[in-house]
């Protein structure tokens, strides 16, 4: 038996945990969920030592611990998959299945051979075949996974936690990564699905377990629950799903236009277009391109054949700086590292693309209009803070969003793709910004939104483009936009 | 049931460290052919003789910067720990009239020194976590001027007998055509051995390969269990020792002792451990490449006079060659990030 | 003007780190005024200081930029010897021996010399923003090149014999203030104004903060890293003339500590090595503070390698400072108040 009974933790005067309780059987498929902030990186991280709870305890093999060290934690069967991995590039298939067991094992010499041997069998177990000698960075993603799998059962993992673990992985993939976890299952291994991709976990989990803010909202079998009620118990709101969708006149020009675009490896003869005042969702699972598209189409990733048009006019996109010439403007996914400067002020956040509007013949920046265009910007977008000089970090993830929204309606772009917007924000923010995006698309905007985020997307799109292995699906269309409709496509 | 993942179709620029070292090699070739037909005088016994004489004490600091550069740092103070860690050897052992015959003991003493040096960047480098760069270039400064204001400032010219006399220990010596004596040093037998050792310790112990995965994602290794800042710590030491080591044997070779030598050497010594193939960013590096790197970048600098190039250009070519080093460096990176493969292209419907 | 003294008597206010300097400022002056009055409270030592602080500013000011971007230039040292050495060697051979007009020489060779370091430091931001090579590695290539290079063409040697008008500007006056010295404030005005008020300063510091959203925001990496070590290579060249004009004579290989100096100046005047935060008052200042810490030194008769020890020390000591105040306001922000949603 693996858990915790009445787990508590506070960070300063931020209370991170409260009273958490939770049990996971050996053989058992449990689902931890919550949004962002709801605590459940702090639980994981307390279950596998990396932190130290301040009150509770934690349970492993029916053992009750008031504290661990990250090696106790090991030594007893906790093993934890980031989303990252936590491989090292550099180093073979081999040697990262089984150098963890030459470290535990306290070995001053390694024997590549017998490490060899050992993942090998670690993967024989698992049914899989990598190449024991390849280097872990030229394998691809949903194999490096594979490999921290196989690593973890090296450990002699008791329990198993995957944190977001579906996130990079194509249809074809995850089923394969379910079967491995049922083939963990026959081994009495438990595992801990870390999720908020309700509809995958379903598949998989028996289980569920709720948090949010530090409390633990719901719990119990995953069959009594349904998306309605495991969003309530996430979100503690009743989720509002009255339609954003601006209304598009119907003489509305077209402003975007994509025709057969395609990028080997990523997506392939990819068209649609959006209309002044149109919201067009882009859907699919992860590593089915839809990010990749959005990438290209501001120029980070090259396209090498189609064409795209902004206001009728074919544009050649090379580089961000491309895009942002011709009226591009793009919302990127992960907001921490490529959305904002965190240590920096908010006011230079806003200002961020759009300094060279604000620059004179000699290269000077027109300090008060910087400043009377932020504090509008600021004020329209409803950004909660005391101080534009304050740094990016000082906000929470909704107002953060709204920075990053800002600093490209600062550009008045005649397009604006975005992709994931409202990941890890909260959801008075998630209303507020779909709010703005529809009415930045009545003032005539183009909007794209790419997300897997169906219950957004059936919110604020009046077209939606399902995207399927680097190709087009289905469309639909207005009234077509059903929640039901779409899973049913994506999981097609 | 099995799923076959499709392996990496560019297995055979993986093992860059193998191209690599065969461009370096044939470099050297031909840049020696170009060298003797243009001088014939190159093509004497005596050539590679000369070359590894004065690449050797090279060779064993730049197998000790290979090191912290596979662990993802760098380290500029080396030379200047080997000249401080020789120096006050040959001073303790002059002032203590420790016996003059020994060769144990000032490469002992020397050893000891540097690396306690070398745990003075540990300590700010593991313990602290300071970015190697600065503090090496912090420690380079604070031990040069320790050594010229504490311990003297004074050239030796008489360096204990033992290894004054050992700078003339030839493991060969063959007479030339041109009647000069080309002698092979003795010391290519230890540095040879201790090249493999540290070869060998690279591959197949756990300090080794915690030093690549410290070098290839510092976090993941720590996630491993493996104690990152012992084995850290242990890096800075056993390269202080190391270049103490360099040092004496350096002072041996030169038969005099000054404290202002070996400062400013660093730039050749990172040059030819980057020409080598081991990369700024960590993670990758052989003692063969590293080897090889030095003997390329000697050859040149040892017969540019052959070539007609006089000496005042010497360091130009160094920077030179750095400077492609770096360069063909960066490009290698670029391509090694671009080898990930995102979509399984073998995957069928 | 009065603006600007405003914002910099602010900036010295409310930035902690500018603040803690001008304490140690205060104390080391008053310790070797206390220590060595005679040799240390006089004009003479003070205008002397004003002589030398000038050039190892604007090379501390070149790296200065280079950090602000997160990277790094050691190359500031020979690329102001090369732009030293152009100079200094048009200047001999048209000048005083071959009896052009002294004045439009000065004029002409002061721009070539200046031309060179800004060729130098293109070169740099090339090698850096173009092939994408990390800018230690490529700095300290471009350092041993340039250094050949200046030691290649003079065969090692010096030149001297430089004629004394070109000579009186660096050891002259203007109005009481030494002329190197008002070159640094222009130049320093420069650089703040560069870095404050104009486009591409404003994104020099996003791509130091963060170079993956400054990308994404549209901003030009490449133009801006390149911009960045062209002004350091022409900050490194002013500073090159100011020596050769002040000792007369261009070395190759003149001031080869200077790059530790530099280094410590650029970190005890607060900037960031990580990238995104820096003033040029803070490099000022901490230029003053070592130049105290030096000729108090001199007045003290500590030897120059005791100097080196303590810009050694020194910088050590900053970012181990820097390590515990960094960790003591992360403990301290957790502690406040939840944020501001």
């Amino acid at each position: 038996m693996f858990g915790t009974e009445n787990i508590s933790k506070a960070f300063g005067g931020a209370i991170a945990l409260s009273d958490v309780s939770f049990s996971i059987e050996p053989g058992d498929i449990h689902c931890l969920a919550g949004e962002n902030g709801s605590g459940k990186s702090t639980l994981i991280k307390i279950m596998s030592g990396v932190e130290t709870a301040d009150s509770g305890s934690i349970l492993l093999n029916g053992q009750k611990f008031r504290s661990l060290s990250p090696r106790e934690a090991v030594a007893h069967g906790v093993q934890v998959i980031f989303q990252d991995f936590s491989l090292i590039p550099n180093l073979t298939v081999a040697e990262n299945i089984a150098l963890s067991t030459d470290v535990s094992e306290k070995r001053k010499f390694v024997n590549p051979k017998r490490n060899r041997q050992i993942a090998a069998n670690a993967l024989e177990r698992m049914g899989v075949d990598i190449d024991l000698d390849a280097t872990v960075q030229s394998i691809p993603v949903s194999s490096k996974q594979l490999v921290a799998i196989a690593r973890a059962l090296n450990q002699g993992v008791k329990i198993l936690f995957m944190d977001e673990a579906t996130t990079a992985l194509t249809r074809k993939e995850i089923d394969h990564l379910f079967g491995i976890v049922n083939g963990l299952r026959d081994r009495g291994v438990a595992t801990v699905f870390v999720s908020h991709k309700l509809d995958e976990v379903q598949e998989i989990a028996q289980r569920i377990t709720i948090l949010r803010n530090g409390s633990v909202t719901a719990e119990g079998d995953i069959k009594d629950f349904d998306r309605k009620s495991i969003a309530l118990a996430m979100t503690g709101q009743e989720v509002n799903e009255v339609r954003l969708a601006p209304e598009v006149p119907a003489n509305a020009p077209t402003v975007l236009q994509v025709d057969s675009i395609s990028s080997p490896g990523r997506f392939r003869d990819i068209s649609f277009s959006v209309k002044a005042g149109e919201v067009v969702g882009i859907t699919g699972l992860l590593g089915s391109g839809r990010s990749e598209i959005a990438e290209a189409l501001f120029g980070m990733t090259s396209i090498e054949s189609g064409t795209v048009s902004v206001n009728g006019t074919p544009i050649t996109l090379k580089g961000p700086r491309s895009a942002v010439a011709a009226g591009i403007g793009y919302v990127p996914q992960d907001r921490l590292t490529q959305g904002l400067f965190l240590h920096q002020p908010i006011l230079k956040n806003v200002l961020a693309a759009a300094i060279e509007r604000f620059v004179g013949p000699l290269g000077f920046v027109r300090g008060k209009s910087i400043r009377e265009t932020v504090t509008a910007w600021i004020a329209d977008l409803k950004i909660k803070t005391t101080n534009p000089q304050n740094p990016a970090t000082s906000l929470s993830g909704g107002n953060q969003q709204r920075v990053v929204l800002a600093k490209w309606l600062a550009m008045t772009p005649s397009v604006l793709i975005l992709n994931g917007p409202t990941v890890g924000v909260d959801i008075g923010s998630k209303r507020d910004i779909l709010e703005i995006i529809r009415q930045k698309a009545l003032d005539g905007m183009a909007v794209v939104i790419v997300s897997d985020d169906i219950p957004e997307i059936v919110q604020i799109a009046n077209r939606v483009l399902i995207i399927h292995q680097g190709e087009t699906g289905a469309e639909f269309d207005g009234a077509e936009i059903q929640e039901a409709s779409l899973y049913k496509e994506l999981a097609a | 049931m099995s799923y076959i993942t499709p392996v990496s179709k560019r297995k055979g620029l993986q093992l860059f460290g193998s191209p690599n070292e065969l461009f370096l090699i044939a470099a050297i070739v031909v840049l020696s052919l170009v060298i003797g037909l243009n001088n014939s005088v190159f093509f004497s016994i005596a050539t590679p003789f000369d070359l590894l004489r004065s690449s050797l004490i090279e060779i064993l600091f730049a197998l000790g910067l290979l090191i912290v550069l596979v662990s993802g740092g760098i380290d500029i103070s080396f030379p200047i720990v080997g000249i401080f860690a020789g120096y006050t050897t040959v001073v303790i052992m002059l002032r203590f009239e420790l016996d003059t015959y020994s060769l144990i003991i000032p490469l002992v003493l020397a050893a000891i020194v540097g690396a306690i040096l070398g745990s003075v960047n540990a300590l700010l480098i593991a313990g602290f976590g300071l970015p190697t760069l600065i503090a090496t270039l912090g420690t380079a400064g604070m031990f040069r001027g320790f050594l010229l204001s504490y311990v003297g400032s004074v050239y030796i010219a008489n360096i204990p007998l033992g290894l004054d006399q050992f700078s003339t220990a030839d493991l060969l010596s063959v007479e030339t055509s041109a009647g000069t004596l080309a002698r092979l040093h003795v010391l290519v037998i230890p540095i040879l051995i201790l090249a493999i050792a540290l070869a060998w310790m690279m591959r197949r112990t756990m300090f080794g390969r915690t030093i690549f995965a410290i070098g290839g994602n510092e976090e993941s290794a720590r996630r491993m269990g493996m104690n990152v800042r012992w084995t850290k710590a242990r890096i800075y030491m056993l390269v202080g020792a190391l270049s103490g080591v360099a040092g004496i044997l350096y002072i041996s070779l030169q038969r005099k002792a000054d404290p202002y030598d070996l400062a400013g050497t660093e730039l050749e010594i990172i040059a030819a451990v980057v020409l080598g193939g081991a990369s700024i960013m960590g993670g990758y590096g052989t003692v063969t490449g590293t080897i090889l790197g030095v003997l390329l970048i000697n050859l040149i600098k040892d017969n540019l006079i052959l070539l007609g190039v006089p000496g005042s250009w010497q360091r130009a070519a160094v920077g030179l060659m750095l400077l492609i080093g770096v360069i063909a460096q960066a490009i290698a990176d670029k391509r090694r990030l671009k080898q990930t493969v995102t979509v399984a292209e073998e995957d069928s419907e | 003007m009065k603006d600007i003294t405003q914002n910099m008597v602010k900036n010295l206010l409310s930035d902690r780190k500018l603040t803690q300097l001008v304490i140690v400022a205060v104390i080391v002056f008053a310790t070797f005024s206390i220590l060595v009055p005679e040799l240390f409270l006089t004009s003479r030592n003070f205008v002397s200081m004003a002589f030398q602080i000038p050039e190892i500013a604007l090379l501390a000011l070149g790296v200065m930029l280079a950090m602000l971007t997160a990277g790094i230039d050691l190359s500031v040292v020979s690329m102001s010897n090369l732009a030293a050495l152009s100079t200094a060697y048009l200047l001999v051979t048209q000048v005083t021996e071959g009896g052009g007009n002294v004045y439009v020489w000065i004029v002409i060779t002061l721009a070539i010399g200046i031309f060179v370091g800004l060729v130098a430091g293109l070169a740099n931001g090339l090698i850096i923003a173009g092939i994408g090579v990390t800018p230690i590695l490529a700095t300290l290539a471009t350092l041993t090149l340039y250094n050949g290079i200046a030691v290649g063409v003079r065969n090692g040697q010096s030149i001297i014999g430089l004629p004394e008008e070109f000579v009186a500007i660096g050891n002259s006056s203007l109005w009481g203030i030494p002329m190197p010295m008002v070159i640094l404030l222009v130049a320093g005005a420069g650089v703040a104004i560069f870095i404050n008020k104009t486009g591409l300063g404003m994104q020099s510091i996003l791509v130091g903060a963060n170079q993956d959203a400054a990308r994404y925001s549209g901003i030009s990496v490449k133009k801006v890293l390149i911009m960045t070590y062209t002004l350091s290579g022409g900050l490194s060249a002013l500073a090159g003339l100011i020596i050769a004009s002040r000792s007369a004579s261009a070395n190759p290989d003149y001031g080869s500590s200077y790059v530790l100096l530099a280094i410590v100046i650029v970190v005890l005047g607060g900037v960031n090595p990580y990238g995104g935060f820096g003033t040029v008052t803070g490099v000022i200042l901490a230029t003053a503070v070592l130049q105290m810490v030096a000729s108090g030194f001199n007045a003290l008769r500590f030897s120059q390698f005791f100097y080196q020890l303590a810009q050694g020390f020194v910088l050590v000591a900053v970012m181990v400072l820097n390590v515990y105040v960094d960790k003591r306001r992360m403990a301290a922000k957790i502690k406040k108040a939840p944020k501001e949603s």
